[in-house]
């Protein structure tokens, strides 16, 4: 079971809170910028927690169905290496040159970093933040729709 | 341990409910799959369910019949199977976890990536395809991407495919009256079927007339991969006969969304961008010598690149909008590929002195 909240930052009661500072105060980078994405883990003891994941990737949204890139992954479990990584840690990577962040009427890719915790009951938790890559501006809407 | 709940609740775009109860139904389906698979093997194996040929009405069947036969716990075995494998592989790891794994066996696919693989420009598609056919006057010609040419095809295969239903009728009514037996209901049938193919004919020769009697449309082009803020050399060339009342070029910029409604996926697919780059009227083409014209296209400095995923894309193309005079309106397509600029572009290109000074 999967519980989460997304980068406008809603929390449950009794959720772990996941904060993320970017090190781009407007969350906005240029491709193939470098990314350090410095978190920090509140409502939850570190001895619950079996594992965690760090991701960055991008996702589509829209009318389609959902695609998912990624771009950096790593999972890290065992005590010594969750000492090392909680409460607090940070990402840091170099952005791709594509795909960049996108507004469009029925396709939108997003660009986010997601901290994911595993519990050590079973169930997991996932924190989304998202950022821009690239400064591509919105669709300005449709001009004809095909058949 | 507390157990995982049937329904979640909906967070936004973010799917809900219990993805390990969702796992698990999945699992149990493909298992209960690959149980059926076997039984009906053993049945078969075994002799229990008897599979006689004289019975069955098909003496000559023989060994074909078991083979026939054999096909429906086979393609039960394998779906069931595969589907297994994928949810028990896929058991207790995140989604993106799984991606990972994905995006690590697409790099160590073996090499022969060409300009915008995967591991150069993820997301942005190639444009191999695009750049293999030397243009006569500018770099490269494009492909022609045809929406008449899909629907004559599938035209000429619906009036092949009815016809030959048509001639097994046919020919079974035929026999029966050579036989002297008259079947009253495959004659009433045969009336209405008729109607249909010779329909079919005609409208696919009507097709195959106004498709082929405009003309081939060339569109060659400067350069590509495309970049933003770049403009380019276009050649137009129309062949054919006649007068055209209106050619129009234009630069358009296409969304496609893939999403499934119930059990069928359908698309939806937006222009969010033209532009009329020219439009010639009135234009005479002789047998023989083709009509060309040269134009410029611009590539928005703020534009979005190309982008194709699974079920998502924004595509690029040139279409040709064309209006003969006596014959119907015709439209070609020709598609493009635009890369995102690369951060270190510049280097004194005139076309990209704006990217340098917003970069200062």
């Amino acid at each position: 079971m999967t519980d989460g909240e997304d980068g406008g930052g809603t929390t449950r009661l009794g959720a772990p809170r996941v904060g993320v500072h970017f090190d781009h105060p407007d969350r906005t980078y240029a491709p193939q910028d470098s990314l350090t994405a410095a978190y920090e883990v509140e409502g939850v003891a570190v001895a619950d927690i079996r594992a965690i994941e760090r991701s960055v990737v991008w996702y589509t949204e829209g009318k389609g169905e959902e695609d998912l890139g990624v771009h950096h992954f790593d999972r890290l479990e065992g005590a010594a290496a969750l000492r090392a990584a909680l409460p607090a840690g940070s990402v840091s990577l170099r952005l791709p040159p594509s795909p960049l962040s996108y507004e469009g009427v029925v396709v939108k890719i997003r660009w986010c970093v997601r901290i994911r915790l595993f519990f050590a009951a079973g169930r997991d938790y996932v924190s989304e933040h998202v950022f821009d890559l690239g400064d591509v501006p919105p669709s300005r809407g449709t001009v004809e729709r095909l058949a | 341990m507390r157990l995982p709940r049937f329904f979640g609740k909906k967070r936004g775009h973010r799917r809900t409910g219990s993805q390990a109860w969702g796992s698990a139904g999945e699992a149990i389906f493909y298992a209960l799959l690959v149980a059926a698979a076997l039984c009906f093997a053993g049945l078969l194996l075994t002799g229990v369910v008897g599979l006689d040929p004289e019975a069955v009405g098909l003496p000559w069947a023989g060994w074909w019949l078991w083979i026939f036969t054999a096909l429906i716990p086979g393609a039960l075995l394998a779906f069931g199977g595969a589907g297994l494998v994928r949810t028990l592989r896929g058991w207790d790891k995140s989604e993106e976890r799984r991606a990972a794994a994905e995006t690590l066996a697409e790099l160590l696919e073996p090499v022969g990536h060409g300009s915008g693989s995967p591991r150069e420009l993820p997301g942005v598609p190639t444009c191999d395809d695009l750049v293999n056919s030397p243009g006569t006057i500018l770099r490269y010609r494009l492909p022609i991407e045809s929406p008449e040419s899909w629907q004559l095809l599938g035209i000429g295969l619906f009036a092949a495919l009815w016809n030959a239903v048509l001639a097994v009728l046919a020919v079974t009514a035929g026999l029966d009256l050579l036989g002297g037996r008259v079947e009253p209901v495959l004659l009433a049938l045969l009336v209405p079927f008729l109607a249909v193919g010779i329909g079919g004919i005609v409208v696919f020769v009507r097709r195959l007339f106004l498709t082929t009697a405009v003309g081939t449309t060339q569109v060659e082009i400067s350069d590509h991969p495309l970049l933003p803020g770049a403009n380019y050399d276009v050649l137009l060339a129309q062949g054919g006969a006649g007068a055209v009342a209106l050619l129009r070029l234009t630069l358009e910029m296409e969304e496609s969304a893939a999403f499934r409604q119930g059990t069928d996926t359908r698309t939806e697919r937006v222009v969010v961008w033209r532009e009329v780059v020219k439009e010639w009227r009135d234009v005479r083409i002789s047998p023989g010598v083709r009509f060309e014209a040269h134009a410029t296209i611009t590539i928005p400095r703020d534009a979005m690149h190309s982008f194709v995923s699974e079920h998502n894309a924004v595509r690029w193309r040139i279409v040709v909008h064309g209006r003969p005079e006596r014959r119907a309106p015709f439209e070609r397509m020709f598609p493009l590929v635009v890369h995102p600029l690369p951060p270190d572009i510049g280097g004194g290109r005139p076309e990209f002195a704006w990217m340098e000074e917003r970069r200062r």
